[in-house]
């Protein structure tokens, strides 16, 4: 990627001007296939910065957890940029102390998936936005990139930054016509019946060991204190066993109505890849067609739950 | 001869304007049906719906006042944004429909929660007893349910 010299300029730039304390981005990791969070503190370290299809985090996640008086400068993709807007609206983050970065997004790449596909220990691999070129035991293979991205990012409708100072680079639309993809597992979820429906969903959260990691990865899980962690009193049922698991997913998911941008990492974050993402997609799609509320689209509006209104009142009354 | 189902009520204290009615939804209640009265239909969160159906209950009624009728105003109109959309997204993960009913009371109107309750007892009746979504261990399952 030329463009991201450009991004690694602008970051050692406003580092030395002093216009920010730290730049949030990615540097490569010590092992193919994962990069890892970068915090960059000097204009120096700017040129470890990298973004491919391996950098699996949502960095507003770190947001709310750095000192409130910092200056941040941040590199975010489309579904980053919306949660910094959906975190400044529930004043979690001040926007004036960040310094946004807008790059274009090439979609996130299921390291996983990559990793079944081949045969045998992968020493390097690279993506350049267009193919994965793999080395394993010193030979390239090369891959198509279109049929190891993550759902989430298929079924991405918002790639371009919002609310940034600055986009450098040209943002276009993931190219995902001419490869034939199979139907993602919310598509195949909605045309079952309601009893198969609850098997699917039973299946899925029976697998859960509870690492709380979905919560953890998620930039608009920041409650001090989750519902599932408070015992005196029990919010929930939410003990280590079928029912008190399905609580905990179909409550995690709740929470994020009208709220959840949509990136997916919560289902990149979960270590038994158990699906999730079908839910808050189905809330949110269920919030725009009732509220015309979208995450990320406006600067002002409170997510619906937020805000009340007798404006809707007929359409309660059947 | 099937069990009565296990309905619980959440009810608004101001939705019926009758005392005659409230009387009857404070005392002669059936059995089968556990009342939880909260001060506005807004106090229900979705969670409390979640834990009936967890503690084993067959069916959740929720009554609360008509949009605009509120006691605080537009208390009910935020609880009704959020146990709406709950019930979609139990329905959507496979939840039956019939399972969760509201009704929305006009305090003008008389002796409508008796027949509400009755329609949605015998509604339930004719269904299987609810396995979803619910935490109890399985011997005591087959204590309520057999």
């Amino acid at each position: 990627m030329d463009d991201f010299g450009q991004v690694r300029k602008e970051a050692a730039r406003i580092l030395s001007e002093k216009k920010v304390d730290v730049v949030l981005g990615f540097k490569s990791g010590t092992i193919p296939l994962k990069a890892q969070p970068a915090f960059i503190t000097s204009a120096k370290d700017a040129n470890t910065l990298i973004l491919d299809g391996f950098c699996q985090n949502n960095l507003a996640v770190f947001l709310h957890d750095l000192p409130k008086d910092k200056r941040i400068g941040f590199i975010c993709r489309g579904c980053e940029s919306r949660a910094v807007r959906a975190l400044a609206i529930e004043h979690q983050v001040k926007r004036e102390n960040l310094y946004l970065i807008g790059v274009p997004c090439s979609g996130i790449l299921d390291w996983k998936k990559i990793q079944d596909e081949v045969e045998g220990p992968i020493t390097s691999a690279v993506d350049n936005g267009k193919e994965i070129i793999l080395e394993i035991h010193g030979e390239k293979q090369t891959l198509k990139r279109n049929a190891f991205l993550v759902d989430s990012c298929r079924t991405c409708t918002g790639i371009e930054p919002v609310g940034t100072d600055v986009i450098i680079g040209e943002v276009h639309l993931l190219d995902l016509d001419d490869d034939e993809l199979p139907p993602t597992w919310a598509e195949e979820f909605e045309k079952h019946s309601p009893e198969e429906r609850y098997q699917l969903f039973t299946e899925e959260t029976d697998r859960c060991i509870r690492c709380y990691a979905c919560r953890e990865a998620c930039p608009m899980c920041y409650c001090a204190e989750c519902f599932v962690d408070h015992i005196m009193p029990r919010w929930s049922e939410s003990m280590v066993t079928r029912g008190g698991t399905q609580a905990w997913h179909l409550i995690r998911a709740f929470h994020q109505t009208g709220r959840c941008v949509e990136c997916g990492a919560c289902e990149r974050a979960c270590p038994m890849d158990i699906k999730m993402t079908y839910m808050t997609d189905k809330l949110n799609a269920d919030m725009k067609k009732k509220y015309g509320f979208e995450v990320g689209a406006d600067d002002e509006k409170q997510p619906p739950f937020a805000t009340i209104t007798l404006d809707d009142k007929n359409r309660f009354v059947s | 001869m099937r069990r009565n189902p296990r309905i619980i009520l959440f009810q608004c204290q101001f939705c019926l304007a009758s005392s005659a009615d409230q009387d009857w939804v404070e005392q002669h209640l059936p059995g089968h049906i556990k009342l939880v009265k909260v001060p506005c239909s807004g106090r229900i969160s979705p969670l409390f719906i979640m834990n009936a159906f967890q503690k084993g209950a067959d069916g959740v009624m929720v009554s609360g006042c008509l949009p605009e009728k509120c006691h605080y105003i537009t208390s009910n109109m935020g609880a009704r944004r959020q146990l709406d959309e709950f019930r979609d997204f139990l329905i959507f993960l496979g939840l039956e429909p019939e399972r969760f009913k509201f009704v929305w009371m006009n305090i003008s109107e008389r002796g409508v929660i008796q027949k509400e309750i009755s329609v949605f007892s015998a509604e339930l009746k004719a269904m299987k007893p609810n396995t979803k979504f619910n935490t109890l261990k399985g011997e005591i399952i087959e204590q309520y349910h057999g």
